[in-house]
Order: C-alpha cells, then structure tokens, then sequence
C-alpha cells in the first residue's frame, strides 16, 4: 500500500454566519446580529494515499467546497483533525489574486506568496504565463479578465509550483475546451508523477474521465466512498429520487430530468441537428419597407 | 467506507490548526522574497500613469520642503524658538510622515489583498511586513532630500549620525509593530480607516512637528509625559542624531521601549487572529 497523501479524521468544520458584525448600536442596546452557526462538515473520516485521484461529488452547500478549504488550511477544523503530507494547492472558482495587477504580476505574486524563491520565480514566470495561454492579455490587470481567463491563469499558477497535492473545486469548468484538454493533460501529468488529486465536480462525466475513487458528501457527512462506478451509480439514482415528487404533478411543470446533477456527458441533452449550420442566408426573405 | 487503520501518518503534519510560532516565522522568513519583491515592483508601477514616472519619489518630498519653505520661510518667517526652522520641519514632517505611511497603509492591508487571503495559503504577517519594506525602501528618497536640506543649512555630518541606522531601526520596528495591530483590528472594524487620518492629525499636532515642545514646555515632568507619545520620541530623536537638537536619556530610553514592546505586543495581537482573516463572521 503506497503512502498517505492526507488523512481526515472525524474532521468538523463549524462557522458563524451573521447578518453584519455587531454595530455600536446593536452593542448599546444588548442585541446580538442575526447569527447562524453553519455545521458545514460533521465528522468526515477519509484517506487518501499518494498518486490517488478522489472525486467528490454531493448535492450544493453539502459541504465539498468546505472541506476542501479546510484541507489546504483556509478553514479551520472545529474538531477532529486533517493530516496532511504537503500543503494542498488550493484551486477554486472565485479565485481572484489582485484584481489592479496585470495577469503576469499575478502569476509573480501567486508564485512568491506560495514561498518559491525570487529565481525560481523568474525560471517559472515565462512557462506559466505560455500555459494560460492569454496571449497579450497577460499583460492587462485582471479586473479586465473574464471568469474563464481567471480560471485559466489560477490553474496555471497553482499547479506551476508542482504541489503534491492538488484540490480542485469546480475550477476546470469555467475553462474553454481547448484549456480544459490542456488542464486535463496537466493533471494526468501530475497524477503520473504520483500527485495526488481531490476533484469537487458536478460535471459527473469529469469524474468519471479522471478519478478511479469517489467520495459522495451530504449534508456534511460521506455518505459513500469507494470506486467511482458504484458511487456515482448510487449518487445519480438519488437524484433522480429526489426529483421525482416533482415530476409526480408537484408545482413545478415540465421539470427538467436530472436537473440536479448532470448525468453522463453533458451534451447528450441537447437536441443535436444533423446538417449545415444555419447560416444568415437561411433567414426568411420578406423585406421590410 | 476506507477506514484509516494500517497506513502510518509518518511525514504527515496537521493542517488548519494554529501555526507554532517558530514554523509560523520560518513560513514568514520562506516568503522573503515576496516581502521584498512585491512592494519594489509595487512601488515601481505606483507611478505607472504618470510623465514623470519613478522621479514622483524624490520630487514627492522636494515639493513638500518647498512649500514649507515659501510658507514659513518666505511668507511668514517665524522661528518659534529654533534656528533653522527648515530643518527643523523638514526632520520633523518627514519622520512622522514615515511612521504614519507604514501604519495606516498597514492597516489596509489585510483588507486590500483580501483576494490573496481567500485563495492562498501564507502566513498573514508577510502583508504588513511587505508593506513596511515597501515604505522604508521609499523612505530612501526622502532621506536623501533630508540629508540635502540638513548639509544646505551648514550641519557637518557627526559621529551622532553613526546612530542613524539604529535610529531608523528602532522607528521602523515600532511602525511596523503598531500596523500589525491596525491591520488586525481594522480587518475587523473598518471604522480604524476612518479614524486613523485624525489620530495622526492629532499625533502631528502634539508631537513637536511644528513647534520646539522645549521652548512652550518647561515643567520636566509634563515633557516626561511627551516621552508617552512615541511619535514625539521619534521626532526628537531625529533631530537629536542630525543637527544636535535637545534630548534627554528619558527620550533614549522611550525610543528603545517603544520599537520593543510595539513590535512585540503588535505581533501577538495580529497572529492571534491568523485564522479570522479573510472571513467575515
């Protein structure tokens, strides 16, 4: 049996959601703001070895993002503990560095505050910025850039550092399909180099495509965890489940099959029409006077 | 369900936990590089829009002296009790603008990089501390402009000015103790940012940036008071080590305890709060 990667042990991660921290008025009068305790994750148990690729799939807000945090360390576990062998990369959607620096300034920015040294830096800084495959807008500050741009230069600066580990949330399916097959080549890479890969998804296909092992979260909680085929076989027949009330006459009307997860490949649900595609030459010809 | 039984945890550390101190400085000396690099090519790009580009850095503090010199040199020359009062002002407005710099920037600066924060994983110190280099790095320019002024008005270097690393030392440590604080508590309230602008209005106003505190004060114990303001001790300090000005073993002392005690205390309050930043419960 290979190495530990990282090992969960009954790790919780408990927050405080409030509506605004208390202000002098709220203070003087004795009120406490609207707070909510959100248990995000409740006592999680998983290992995962070296060179493991682990999906993890779950229903929204059943805490895959949370754990993921706590993993690399941007949250703290409340209870229980997280080992790990190396800091994780973390890799998610809203990623934003300094949004008044050019893309390049980023990319040098990401990679110091990642502690790699000034020369590494300037040995890495060509080859990442040809990895994001920006051209000139890498020279452009990022507030101009699109969520896509962003994913792609976060991708390109997280993995540049080669970490170890590697923690994915929905941060490849913003990407076009040309990064996507890149980032996906990357990662095959980093897997061959016995780096290990955790993949928060809803693109089940994505999953199926690069992790031989599936965690299913709800509610905090892992409610499976074992190869990918059996888990997502599971996970995919709950779903359906749980639409079903609405397509038995519920309020909703015309509800859109597995609309909570995306089964399969994702362009299977669209109509696909054989033949040229249309063309402003198709367009009706009655002229307006 | 894969129960974690067999495989050994060797080479495995915990994460998500309070940092020891001794990794949390040794994470912070890893990042060296950024807390160097980052305010430079800050400090470089700072100008990018301007014609007159990196020059801002020396012209900045010129015309700050100048205008000083058309008020109260030329318009309403005034001495208030000293002799050149344009190195007096000069020494006085530039020391405190210094401190003033990393503070108040320093207290933005978890606020300002709360992007990095949310996505990167570092100690919180490097952003306050980079944000220090960046400041003394642009103090240099305005040390210089000093230095010119000090040598303009007939002050011969002294072996006094052997002091002045120790001096800007000491004055840096404090600074950058008391932003540490600032960055943490107005991470948490941004109320700091609005007051900051008045307490160093204040500051200015009783610290003998304008005036000689010796020549208004004389009771010995209300100027052992003044010893209470760090920005006092600092400015007097200043002119001590340049052109001779009054000082007593009192100030020397203050000046010494202060960098200490603020750095200390600065950095235990901010550290204790590593794992709030980037949150907002």
């Amino acid at each position: 049996m290979t190495a530990l990667a990282l090992r969960c042990v009954g790790a919780e991660v408990t927050y405080t959601i409030r509506s605004h921290r208390p202000l002098i008025r709220d203070l003087l009068r004795g009120q406490r703001p609207a707070a909510q305790q959100v248990h995000a994750v409740r006592g999680v148990t998983f290992d995962v070895h070296v060179g493991e690729s682990v999906g993890v799939v779950g229903p929204n807000g059943s805490g895959k993002t949370t754990l993921l945090q706590a993993t690399t360390g941007l949250l703290a576990v409340s209870a229980g503990e997280i080992l790990v062998r190396s800091v994780p990369a973390f890799l998610g959607v809203q990623a934003v560095l300094r949004n008044q620096l050019t893309g390049r300034r980023n990319i040098e920015v990401g990679l110091l505050a990642q502690g790699l040294d000034r020369a590494a830096v300037d040995d890495l800084v060509p080859a990442v910025v040809e990895f994001t495959g920006l051209g000139d807008a890498i020279d452009m500050r990022m507030e101009t850039y699109s969520s896509g741009m962003r994913a792609r230069l976060h991708f390109s600066v997280a993995t540049a550092a080669s970490p170890e580990i590697l923690l994915i949330d929905e941060a490849l399916a913003v990407g076009d399909r040309a990064f996507r097959e890149k980032s996906a080549r990357r990662l095959d890479e980093h897997r061959a180099d016995s780096g290990t890969v955790l993949l928060v998804s809803h693109d089940l296909g994505e999953i199926r495509r690069s992790c031989d092992r599936v965690i299913w979260l709800q509610d905090g909680q892992i409610v499976a965890d074992g190869p990918t085929a059996e888990v997502l076989a599971a996970y995919e027949a709950s779903c359906t489940d749980r639409l079903r009330p609405a397509e038995r006459g519920g309020p909703m009307r015309n509800p859109v099959p597995h609309a909570r997860c995306m089964v399969g490949k994702a362009t299977s649900r669209r109509a696909i029409v054989p033949g040229r595609p249309p063309t402003t030459s198709d367009a009706p010809t009655t002229t307006a006077r | 369900m894969t129960t974690p039984t067999e495989p050994s945890t060797d080479g495995l550390f915990p994460i998500g936990r309070p940092t020891p101190l001794g990794i949390y400085l040794r994470d912070l000396w890893a990042r060296r590089d950024y807390i160097v690099r980052v305010p430079l090519n800050d400090l470089r790009s700072q100008n990018a829009h301007t014609l007159l580009g990196g020059a801002w850095l020396v012209l900045n503090p010129l015309l700050q002296v100048g205008v000083y010199f058309l008020v109260f040199g030329v318009i309403m020359p005034i001495d208030r009790g000293v002799d050149s009062y344009l190195v007096f002002l000069t020494l006085g407005v530039f020391a405190f603008h210094y401190s003033q710099r990393i503070i108040s920037d320093g207290a933005r600066s978890m606020v300002s990089s709360m992007g990095l924060i949310r996505t990167l994983r570092f100690p919180r110190a490097t952003l306050p501390l980079s944000n220090s280099v960046g400041q003394a790095v642009a103090f240099g320019p305005v040390f210089a402009v000093m230095l010119v002024v000090v040598v303009a008005h007939g002050n011969a270097p002294t072996a006094r000015w052997l002091l002045l690393p120790v001096l800007f030392a000491l004055q840096s440590m404090f600074s950058l103790g008391a932003s540490f604080a600032a960055a943490r508590f107005n991470h948490l309230y941004r109320d700091l940012e609005n007051l900051l602008p008045f307490v160093f209005r204040l500051l200015f106003y009783v610290s003998g940036v304008l005036y000689s505190v010796d020549h208004y004060v004389d009771d010995a114990l209300l100027r052992g008071l003044f010893a209470l303001n760090p920005m006092y001790v600092y400015v007097t300090a200043w002119r001590w080590v340049m052109v001779s000005g009054p000082a007593t073993g009192v100030e020397a002392v203050a000046a010494v305890a202060w960098a200490l005690v603020t750095l200390v205390a600065g950095f235990a309050v901010f550290r204790a709060g590593e794992q709030t930043y980037g949150r907002t419960g």
